[in-house]
């Protein structure tokens, strides 16, 4: 996994409680005295420092193995916002959660290859239905307890609410959003469903409402709700492979661009906490039905005893009552234990539940429809820094990791170049040295999808590695080259920058020479956003600024390039 | 002087050592801890404190984690395994060799949890009755299944358009059949059902049910791993209308006294009493189970989390009586038949053809 560079740091406090006393004791007798032992201890400690006692801390990322009064899980990013609960739990059960953050779909791909096993005690995704139609993952995964419930649902801007009749927006359907969104009244941001479980939650969504299907999705509904489907993502104008950065993609875009956003009820209600009055997003749930998440707790079969108890500890803390009710206030999801009201701002009004696809093959058969056949096409440029440095090595790690896009074992799209994607390859090194575009075919074409794949695959295996870094030169050439390319089609698709780099920029223009190419942009090339990838020695002050400027997001190559490419396919 | 303090404090730890020591040690010495797998619905029960009280009074610490009643049989160094139902149990005895008859100590019907609201456009529309004298509700099952057959939608029933969670088929959300318990007992249910009230043993019967039996699997999409996933989702106010539930999941939470808001319980006209059954692997394991059936005291804790105690009817219908939303004190009294479960080769045949899994 690789975690962004700009990462959101968690900064909760830690308060650490003696963890002697917690120690597995077989019978009450000898732990009377270990507890007589431990309160020596503390005392000469207290008397010799003032230094804080060691100890797992709540921020830490979970060890490699199993430790006691710990508890390993692996979690989707959204559940930071538990941090002051699970800072509570550890005071009250003396059980530190330790987490690793992951995406929903890939932390189920984690559980059913066995990657969790003995890595973690625990998994904490919004939902584990996805893992669930793996036999392999629903193995893997001893018990599981709800712990709070937010439906998706559907963040319009009030004045877009206004504009479209929607009144406070308790009587919408989704065929409703569908046709203002094909109509261009209503464009929004979705995270990407290949990774994050509000995109997936949405896509079963729409499919189930536009189809009508009654019971678990098929193959059969996903192919009739096909036009409407194709139709409702004309509006998707944002994409990302992660809710915060989506939020932030939705506060910078030029007013009246991007009028809603799919999520969360309860992510939707925080952000409108620091949104300004005039991006303040009314939350409709659509009448004829949601998909939610539950936050499954769930214990992996592979945990040892010891933190089966603390599991059982942990979650029996989480329901009661009064951490219901805060959790409700904390994080505006709604509570699982009866008779705790949820957060102010929560309507009581029910919804039906959508039917969610009753296969694997379903599941990952519609992401592949999604990413080939549904969405709007992307169009990516990748610039590729291919100067004397990157010899060796570190070349041929570039060329495996863009090799791994053209792959075609991939099965719910979440890495290969999508069928209709425009891909352009410019190598660069004291100038630009090459620029190579390639557009996929797509679904059922002649030659198909994979004669192309194949031929930007040739292209990536001829880069070679000489001469300096020009690297604002380059940026700012594909910006031409993405102008030209819009003139030439005259279409409109997800656009986005890739910059990879080793160095510093030590030819052509300067930092400040970008800045005023920037500031002189149209507003549609304004908002196309740049993901630098930072590798070797690469600059890491210049990409940041790069990121900024542009919208984009900076990402780690230097762990695993391969896991920055693709985890950047979320954002193209 | 160094050495005099050193004594000193030995002495002072020693004496907090003896201090700590005598006191723990006569009531301590015949405590065992006995360790094993429970359904999620019993979770509540070996955690309650009066309960582990009792259970230390009788020499006994119990250990138990909770994991679907099908999911029980790997596991090989435990006590004991309680699933929720008969089949897992035998199941569990085939497995482990175990030739003893294991312990039902309580039971609990299936029954089906609705909003009010929702019970009422059952009632409009003669899928269930409410006996207006007594507050108890049944469930027709004879009429759920036509309307099964028949592919009813919510829609299609008077009075369902006020309510706009009321869309989509009408039908049970249940546990995974194959991993969870009251999810392969109502399999077991409405096999029962489609061929014409009579038990299911052989592939003829099979053929005759597996149509609408995938039909009401298919229709639920995903399945939940145990009953406490939609029993939950049901209380907080989202997934599918229509739950199946144990009656002891709805009951133990009127009895602890919390607010259950517009919750009904409808009782199956035709239903199953789920026999809790403890399977022993060790004498620790057969002494818990033996408390478990025998003790006063544990029976009326039983009976606190919604159990019905096997040999002490009256416990469950004393603390239940004159409650709301309302529970039949006696089963019979109420009119519920109980169907016979297949033989377990034969559910498992059963719920792998509800699956779409060909047999």
């Amino acid at each position: 996994m690789n975690a962004p560079v700009n990462a959101p740091a968690n900064n909760a406090t830690n308060d650490v409680t003696n963890e002697a006393t917690n120690a597995p004791v077989r019978q009450k007798g000898w732990r009377l005295l270990a507890a007589a032992l431990g309160t020596v201890l503390v005392t000469v400690t207290a008397c010799t420092s003032d230094a804080t006692p060691p100890g797992p801390k709540v921020t830490d990322p979970p060890p490699q193995t199993a430790q006691a009064g710990v508890l390993r899980v692996l979690a989707g990013s959204e559940l930071q916002d538990l941090a002051p609960i699970l800072e509570d739990a550890k005071k009250a059960t003396g059980i530190t959660v330790q987490f690793s953050w992951t995406g929903s779909l890939d932390g189920a791909d984690a559980v059913s290859s066995g990657r969790a096993d003995g890595k973690y005690d625990a998994v904490w995704f919004p939902s584990n239905q996805y893992l669930r139609l793996d036999d392999t993952g629903k193995s893997k995964v001893l018990s599981e307890t709800p712990v709070m419930v937010s439906p998706v649902a559907v963040g319009v801007r009030s004045s877009v609410l206004n504009e479209l009749g929607w009144g406070d927006g308790s009587k919408v359907t989704w065929a409703q959003i569908g046709d203002a969104a094909s109509a261009g009244k209503l464009a929004y941001g979705m995270a990407d469903p290949s990774r994050s479980n509000s995109g997936f939650s949405t896509l079963v969504a729409v499919a189930a409402a536009f189809s009508g299907a009654g019971a678990a999705l098929t193959e059969a509904d996903v192919q009739k709700a096909s036009p409407q489907l194709k139709q409702f993502f004309t509006g998707q104008k944002l994409t990302s492979g992660s809710s915060g950065w989506l939020a932030q993609a939705y506060t910078r875009a030029e007013p009246g661009k991007v009028g809603a956003l799919v999520n969360y009820e309860s992510v939707l209600l925080s952000l409108n906490k620091t949104l300004s009055p005039d991006q303040q997003l009314t939350v409709i749930r659509p009448v004829d039905g949601v998909v939610s998440a539950d936050y499954p707790l769930s214990l992996l079969a592979s945990s040892a005893q010891r933190e089966r108890d603390s599991f059982q500890k942990l979650t029996a803390y989480l329901l009661k009552e009064d951490v219901q009710k805060r959790i409700s206030e904390t994080t505006l999801r709604r509570p699982v234990t009866p008779g705790v009201s949820p957060a102010a701002g929560l309507p009581a009004d029910r919804r039906r539940e959508l039917p969610f696809p009753g296969s694997r093959a379903v599941a990952d058969g519609l992401l592949a429809s999604y990413q080939n056949d549904l969405r709007r096409p992307s169009r990516t440029v990748y610039v590729l820094d291919t100067s004397g440095s990157m010899d060796g090595s570190r070349i041929a790690a570039l060329k495996a990791a863009l090799s791994r896009l053209t792959g075609a074992d991939d099965t719910r799209g979440v890495r290969r170049f999508r069928n209709r994607e425009e891909v352009t390859l410019i190598s660069f090194a004291s100038k630009v040295k090459s620029t190579k575009t390639h557009v996929v075919p797509p679904s059922g074409s002649q030659p198909g999808p994979q004669a192309e794949l194949a031929s930007i695959n040739a292209d990536v295996q001829s880069l070679s590695a000489s001469g300096g870094t020009a690297l604002y030169d380059s940026l700012e050439e594909a910006y031409r080259v993405i102008q030209r390319q819009q003139q030439a089609a005259g279409d409109d698709r997800f656009t986005s920058i890739v910059l990879m780099t080793d160095g510093e920029s030590n030819e052509g223009a300067t930092d400040n020479d970008f800045r005023s190419f920037h500031a002189g942009l149209s507003p549609a090339q304004k908002a196309i956003p740049v993901f630098p990838i930072k590798f070797g020695e690469a600059a890491v002050s210049q990409l940041q600024g790069v990121a900024e400027l542009s919208g984009g997001k900076l990402f780690d190559g230097s762990g695993s390039l391969d896991g920055a490419f693709e985890e950047i396919r979320g954002y193209q | 002087m160094r050495r005099a303090l050193v004594i000193l404090m030995a002495l002072v730890l020693a004496g907090g050592v003896t201090y700590a020591l005598f006191p723990e040690g006569d009531d301590d010495k015949d405590v065992v801890e006995v360790s094993g797998l429970i359904g999620s619905e019993k979770r509540d029960f070996f955690q309650d404190p009066q309960v582990v009280a009792e259970l230390a009074k009788q020499g006994l610490k119990v250990n138990v984690e909770s994991v679907g009643s099908w999911l029980m049989d790997g596991e090989t160094k435990r006590d004991f395994a309680f699933p929720a139902s008969q089949p897992p149990a035998d199941k569990l005895r085939d497995a482990w060799g175990i030739k003893e008859v294991p312990v039902q100590p309580f039971y609990s019907p299936l029954v089906i949890l609705a909003h009010r609201p929702v019970a009422d456009v059952l009632r409009q529309n003669n899928l269930a009755t409410l006996d207006e004298s007594t507050g108890l509700w049944t469930f027709r099952m004879d009429a759920y299944v036509a309307a099964l057959k028949a592919g009813s939608t919510w829609p299609d029933l008077t009075g369902a358009k006020d309510h706009a969670e009321l869309k989509g088929p009408v039908f049970l959300t249940t546990t995974d059949p194959e991993t969870s318990s009251s999810g392969a007992l109502h399999i077991a249910l409405l096999s029962y059902l489609l061929n014409n009230r009579q038990v299911v043993f052989d592939q003829t019967g099979i053929d005759n049910t597996k149509k609408v039996l995938y039909t009401a699997t298919a229709l639920q999409g995903g399945q939940q791993s145990s009953s406490d996933e939609p029993f939950k989702r049901f209380l907080a106010g989202v997934g599918n209308p229509l739950v199946l539930a144990y009656e002891s999941q709805a009951a133990a939470l009127v009895l602890k006294g919390e607010p259950t808001g517009d919750m009904v319980v409808l009782y199956p006209d035709t239903t199953i009493y789920t026999d809790h059954t403890i399977v022993s692997r060790t004498d620790n394991g057969r002494k818990l189970a033996a408390q478990l059936r025998d003790n006063p005291e544990l029976r009326r804790l039983e009976a606190r989390y919604g159990f019905r105690p096997q040999d002490d009817p009256d416990a469950f219908a004393a603390l239940v009586k004159g409650k709301t939303p309302a529970f039949a004190p006696n089963l019979t009294a109420a009119k519920v038949n109980q169907p016979p479960i297949p033989v377990p080769d034969v559910l498992t045949r059963l719920i792998k053809a509800a699956k779409g899994k060909a047999q």
